[in-house]
């Protein structure tokens, strides 16, 4: 599980005047009941596009977020390792097919959400545009972003739209073993020999800031989320899932005798919120653009691999009875 | 684009240059796919797989929603052969809208009903009928409910490929593959140990 910190378009109010004021004000009272909302039925465009967009980013965050790991599976120290990294790995791009299913619904389709990923009209979680040089930054990434991943995905499994919610209910139970793969391996390193625990802190180092983005930017600087909390499209903010994470993980993290690379990092007793020195907003709009580490290179590996297929795609095609695609159910 | 230190991606001889745009050709048909977790539970609705035959439906099935846990079958139907009802509101029964008489004769077709939104769709029985909208005048006849029934999806069973006895040879080690398991993945000793040391 690898999604967090969705960008969303802004939302105008004024995009729902031209909305049926009837059927929007059933709708909203739908979700307010705590009722799902199934394919079929009524929804105002903006919650449509909005989901739709959402989903569709959390998919390509499985399929892209799987490369960083992925890598490593060859390498990977020792046979019990490379099994669970690969069953890992295996899970990870099977959740991106459960949410293009999901978004599928509402009427996107998966040929036109892999089209959007490789021509960069889609986004996907910032933080693998990232390397991963070392083991121990796939170790990092098994362990500390999918805890990330997970804090938003139980989240939203509560949201308001059916065919996600039970996708991610779905996901989420097979997470836990992720959580624990990854805790493990850290674990084994952080209380190895001198060398193996100064390339997991070094990983540490790396991923720190980049993960504290990961939940994307600041309330205060997302002001659009409002209409999307009302119809339970998003469950929390950013700032909340972030100090969520920060309460679960960074004593778990200074118990493997690991530091974290920000002096300012402390629990504010009265608040009972976490202090830490924000991560560089700018460079965080910079690499989503387009000009990071890595963007271009996992790009590269998804249009290689599209390219590669295409030949099985057009083989598979031929032997189709039927070319029908009508939208999934649920 | 920086360097990695991995093999792979160095034999890969990545496309660097922006490739044409691909050509609009390759969206499979979808399926829709139930599972039975474990005898004699229903057969539930758990999303859908892209395929070009029923079989590759099934094959690509069973590795997406049977990969762990346990499992005992896999029914696959073409989304195109199932046909949905409308939702009625929470406490009304569907089958309301589905009143006049029929002939409960002829092919046979599975019904599957949603009990509450946001739930998956069950495997609720077959009726025999002439028409579609015969079959769900005598489902709401026949087959039992504890609950009001929301929504309906119905297909001729034979539009169905099913899992076969044999097929469950297939799910015979999964609860053998423990490296897929969290409990497998025990920490808590060795952190023990480590703070005792420091």
């Amino acid at each position: 599980m690898y999604g967090g910190g969705y960008l969303f378009e802004k939302t105008s109010l004024d995009l729902l005047a031209d909305e049926d004021q009837e059927k929007l004000a059933e709708f909203e009272a739908r979700i307010d009941r705590g009722e799902k909302i199934e394919p079929h039925d009524w929804m105002p465009k903006l919650y449509r596009r909005q989901l739709i967009r959402m989903i569709e980013q959390h998919a390509h965050s499985e399929i892209i977020g799987a490369l960083p790991e992925g890598t490593w599976i060859t390498r990977a120290p020792g046979f019990k390792r490379k099994l669970g990294l690969m069953a890992k790995v295996q899970d990870e791009v099977g959740h991106a097919q459960l949410l293009y299913s999901a978004a599928e619904t509402l009427g996107k389709s998966r040929e036109e959400m892999i089209d959007d990923l490789l021509s960069g009209r889609s986004k996907y979680s910032n933080i693998f545009n990232y390397p991963a040089y070392t083991w121990a930054d796939s170790c990092f990434i098994s362990w500390l972003v999918d805890a990330g991943a997970i804090v938003n995905q139980v989240a939203n499994s509560k949201g308001s739209y059916g065919p996600y919610c039970r996708a991610l209910e779905r996901i989420c139970i097979e997470e836990a073993f992720h959580l624990k793969f990854g805790h493990h391996a850290v674990t084994w390193l952080a209380t190895g020999t001198p060398k193996q625990k100064k390339m997991m802190q070094e990983a540490l180092n790396r991923w720190w800031y980049p993960m504290l983005q990961f939940f994307g930017p600041p309330d205060k600087e997302s002001a659009h989320s409002e209409v999307l909390m009302r119809w339970k499209v998003k469950i929390l903010s950013n700032d909340e899932t972030r100090q969520q994470w920060l309460d679960m993980y960074v004593p778990k993290i200074w118990e493997l005798g690991l530091t974290i690379p920000d002096d300012k990092l402390k629990k504010n007793e009265e608040t009972g919120k976490w202090e830490y020195t924000e991560p560089d907003w700018d460079e965080f709009v910079k690499v989503i653009n387009g000009d990071g580490p890595c963007n271009k290179e996992r790009l590269a590996v998804r249009k290689t691999a599209e390219k590669r297929g295409e030949w099985v795609r057009k083989a598979i095609l031929a032997t189709s009875p039927s070319k029908e695609y009508v939208t999934p159910l649920a | 684009m920086i360097a990695l230190l991995d093999p792979r991606l160095k034999r890969l001889s990545l496309q660097k240059d922006d490739l044409p745009a691909k050509e609009n050709l390759d969206q499979l048909p979808t399926y829709e796919v139930f599972v039975q977790v474990k005898e004699p539970r229903p057969f539930k609705h758990e999303g859908c797989v892209h395929a070009s035959t029923p079989t590759m439906a099934l094959v690509f099935a069973k590795e997406q929603y049977s990969r762990r846990g346990t499992c005992s079958g896999i029914w696959v139907v073409a989304t195109k052969d199932i046909m949905v009802t409308g939702y009625s509101d929470n406490a009304t029964d569907i089958y309301g809208r589905f009143t006049e008489t029929a002939n409960c004769q002829g092919d046979e077709y599975s019904i599957f009903h949603m009990v509450k939104r946001g739930t998956q769709h069950s495997f609720a029985g077959v009726v025999k009928a002439a028409s579609p909208q015969a079959a769900l005048a005598c489902a709401g006849k026949t087959l039992p409910r504890k609950k009001p029934v929301l929504n309906v999806w119905l297909t001729k069973t034979a539009n169905i490929l099913k899992t076969t006895e044999e097929d469950k040879a297939m799910w015979a080690t999964t609860p053998e593959k423990l490296f897929r398991e969290a409990i497998d993945y025990k920490t808590q000793e060795k952190i023990k140990a480590f703070k005792e040391n420091h």
